[in-house]
């Protein structure tokens, strides 16, 4: 078989063999509050802990790197999760597969790249069971409820780079917040004198924000970045009528790439949101992380750790999380089209709660 | 083979976009959406009003059975008594394709009549036939025939005794009763001898008979009507040039069955009446609270009546009252809305507060706003059952009231 058609098929089979008990869920911990963030990673960034994020021209997160795109360039990222949800003593099993990234990418001018697409803003996809009695006419009535919510809030980005000079790229972007969920809650009590409850209703959700990124070649193979991104607010319509406005963070990060060679590149970095201002229940977050990457652009390997908090969770400190990452890529077609592959594993840690996720990560890229 | 690449890559991604989706327990408040279900119970005391009885929509003679009963009391005794009317061939018969001969008489006839509906525990089951005047009609009362059930009787029957007999077959007699396990009912075959069964030629051979109960205890039975009505086998003598032949002509049907009873039913009064003879209906009407109708979602709705008086009728005879709605709101003839029922066993002699679980039809008021909040009830079986019972009306401190359990609308959207 050959390299490239076996990658494929092992790609392909990670992606779709799953257990028969497992289920699409996102994380636990964005139950109680907007969702669970996206990673605003392409899987080349995130095979190695997300530290080249700031430098890459096909994550979402900075648009400054896109400045060094020299032509029309796509992409496209999927994921399949399974996670155990461990609450106390009861371990849940759950599978989540998503096509999180999307973009394009092309110069339109000798010193302007332009890129828009789509990822991941806040997933909202959960699926709860409560199994639990009240007392009614005097009874008591015991019974079994069902709540889902199934879509996401999709960050939709405009953004434009140009490289100022040889050591300092700079880049801005808009974000349109846009989606819906669909939200179903049943009740079924055990005693069917009382009839079984089905509401459904269809959420809609919006927003704005702008961000901004400077990327500075500060030494030959030394490079730091900045970004910086505000978001105004999300608001929930149910039909004509706002339910609810929340107020979305502002969010800071910087990163550092060392290249002390073409064939071996070091990354670090951090972020800060301030997701407390969704209200209660949310805290600021950190989150941080470090990478590798190794080898020529034909077949690298990457490593990378990554750390940090979650904004939603129980009791009054911030869900914990900390993941290490593997991965690797390969061009075809004289470097026209590119397959990364990236597994990660994943622990986050908040109250009696303690997820533990494998991700399976495929990405693909074209350069026609 | 860079298109077989693309193709394979294409393949991945589209297996990736396919999600599966099971489900997770939850663990609360933690792990759980900030919005519940929010169930409310809430009892409506004054949502019922401008209720009315009425009587009348089904009467003796258009009941599918004919009630027999002899049921003492220490307020009265319950007295129902089939009649039924058969006409007769006239004065000549048939003897030939040609020729007709003058009717004799009558050796004997069989009658054949079901007994649909019994008390298991009823002994000793004992019916008595009157030979009643053939005048006998639609309007015909108790009072009226009083006068020939006081003659005695042409035959009497005990039933238990008749079905002790080997094969239910008295050879004496000449009777017979078959149980119809299946369809619950048993089949008596009657031979009444020539005085039982005159034929009387000059009144056109019609003939009319009644039927007293008695028992042990418990003496309540239907009769069955129409398919499975009384019939009668006439055996006749006919004259044939002065010789006397015998002649058995077609089996006759009942030109007329109905039931008379005492005491007779009272007039309305200002309850709520269900049941009886005629049967008597009651329409309730609901002022259904708007917040309750445009938002929330019912899940059980109970109507609580009060009886004023036990329910009257035979202790045998429960009946299913049921509480249906209208299609329209025209008072005594109101439509009724064949779509949803709600039935509840009425036990006479009972004095407990009857519950009638009635969601579907709130859920239907809710669904359909131009529907008519209107609860009508009425006996499941109308005019089949001496059963009757009276409800303390809206006016009354023991008025209906309606207790609704409801779910408010869901916070689809709070985070």
């Amino acid at each position: 078989m050959r390299p490239a058609v076996g990658i494929a098929v092992v790609a392909m089979t990670l992606l779709t063999a799953s257990p028969r008990d497992l289920s699409a869920q996102d994380s636990q911990f964005g139950i109680r509050g907007l969702g669970t963030p996206g990673r605003w990673e392409s899987v080349r960034a995130r095979s190695s802990g997300g530290a080249f994020a700031p430098f890459d021209a096909l994550s979402p997160l900075m648009e400054a790197p896109l400045a060094d795109i020299s032509t029309l360039t796509a992409t496209a990222a999927g994921g399949t999760s399974h996670r155990d949800a461990q609450l106390g003593d009861t371990i849940t099993q759950l599978r989540a597969t998503r096509f999180p990234l999307m973009g394009v990418a092309g110069r339109v001018a000798p010193r302007l790249v332009v890129a828009g697409g789509f990822t991941t803003y806040l997933d909202r996809s959960w699926d709860v069971t409560l199994r639990d009695s009240t007392v009614l006419r005097g009874e008591l009535e015991r019974y079994r409820d069902e709540i889902t919510s199934d879509g996401s809030v999709g960050d939709i980005r405009l953004a434009a780079a140009s490289r100022l000079s040889r050591r300092l790229a700079i880049g801005a972007g808009i974000h349109i917040l846009a989606g819906s969920t669909r939200m179903t809650a049943e009740r079924r009590f055990d005693d069917s004198t009382f009839h079984a409850v089905g509401q459904v209703a269809e959420v809609r959700y919006d927003g704005f924000g702008v961000s901004g990124s400077v990327l500075i070649g500060v030494a030959p193979g030394l490079t730091i970045a900045g970004w910086a991104r505000a978001d105004n607010r999300l608001r929930a319509q149910v039909g004509d009528s706002t339910v609810a406005l929340t107020d979305l963070p502002r969010m800071a990060g910087a990163g550092l790439l060392l290249a002390p060679s073409p064939r071996v590149r070091f990354a670090g970095s951090a972020a800060w949101r301030s997701w407390s201002n969704a209200g209660p229940g949310a805290f600021d977050t950190w989150s941080w992380s470090a990478g590798a990457e190794f080898g020529s652009g034909r077949m690298p390997i990457r490593l990378g750790v990554r750390g940090g908090q979650l904004p939603f969770g129980p009791g009054t400190k911030a869900p914990t999380e900390f993941a290490a990452s593997a991965g690797t890529g390969r061009a075809f077609a004289q470097g026209r089209a590119l397959i990364d592959l990236g597994v990660e594993r994943l622990e986050r840690r908040g109250g009696i709660l303690t997820e533990r996720v494998w991700t399976v990560l495929v990405g693909l890229t074209v350069r026609p | 083979m860079t298109r077989r690449r693309l193709a394979l890559v294409g393949a991945v991604l589209l297996a990736a976009a396919c999600v599966e989706r099971l489900t997770a327990p939850g663990h609360c408040p933690d792990f759980c959406p900030s919005g519940q279900i929010t169930v409310v119970d809430t009892l409506l005391t004054t949502s019922i009003n401008r209720d009315s009885a009425y009587r009348g929509y089904v009467v003796s003679y258009q009941s599918p059975v004919m009630l027999a009963a002899f049921l003492p009391d220490t307020t009265g005794t319950l007295d129902g008594r089939p009649i039924f009317r058969f006409n007769g061939f006239g004065p000549r018969l048939p003897i030939s394709s040609v020729d007709t001969g003058q009717i004799l008489g009558a050796d004997s006839a069989r009658l054949q009549l079901y007994i649909v509906r019994r008390d298991t525990a009823t002994h000793n089951l004992r019916l008595q036939f009157y030979r009643l005047p053939t005048t006998i009609d639609t309007t015909t009362t108790f009072d009226a025939v009083a006068a020939p059930f006081t003659n005695a009787p042409v035959r009497t029957v005990n039933v238990d005794t008749l079905l002790a007999q080997p094969g239910g077959k008295d050879t004496v007699t000449g009777d017979s009763v078959v149980v119809d396990a299946v369809n619950h009912r048993w089949l008596l075959s009657l031979k009444f001898d020539t005085a039982a069964a005159r034929y009387v030629g000059t009144d056109s051979g019609a003939v009319a008979y009644g039927i007293r109960v008695a028992a042990d205890t418990l003496a309540s039975i239907a009769f069955g009507k129409g398919s499975v009505g009384p019939v009668l086998q006439w055996y006749l003598r006919v004259d044939s040039l002065g010789m006397p032949v015998a002649r058995k002509p077609g089996i006759l049907g009942t030109t007329l069955a109905n039931f008379v009873f005492t005491p007779p039913t009272a007039p309305l009064d200002s309850t709520l009446a269900v049941g009886g003879v005629p049967s008597a209906r009651s329409l309730l009407r609901v002022a259904f609270p708007k917040f309750i109708r445009d938002s929330s979602q019912i899940i059980r709705g109970t109507l609580f009546l009060v009886p004023a008086v036990a329910a009257r009728g035979a202790p045998a005879d429960s009946f299913v009252m049921e509480a249906r709605t209208v299609l329209a709101d025209f008072g005594r003839k109101s439509p009724i809305d064949a779509r949803l029922d709600d039935p509840i066993v009425i036990h006479p002699g009972a004095m407990d507060t009857i519950k009638i679980e009635v969601t579907n039809m709130l859920q239907l008021w809710a669904a359909d706003t131009t529907h008519p909040t209107v609860f009508l009830l009425r006996p499941q079986a109308e005019a089949q059952y001496f059963g009757e019972i009276h409800f303390y009306p809206s006016k009354a401190a023991l008025r209906p009231t309606l207790q609704i359990t409801y779910v408010k609308q869901f916070p689809f959207g709070v985070p």
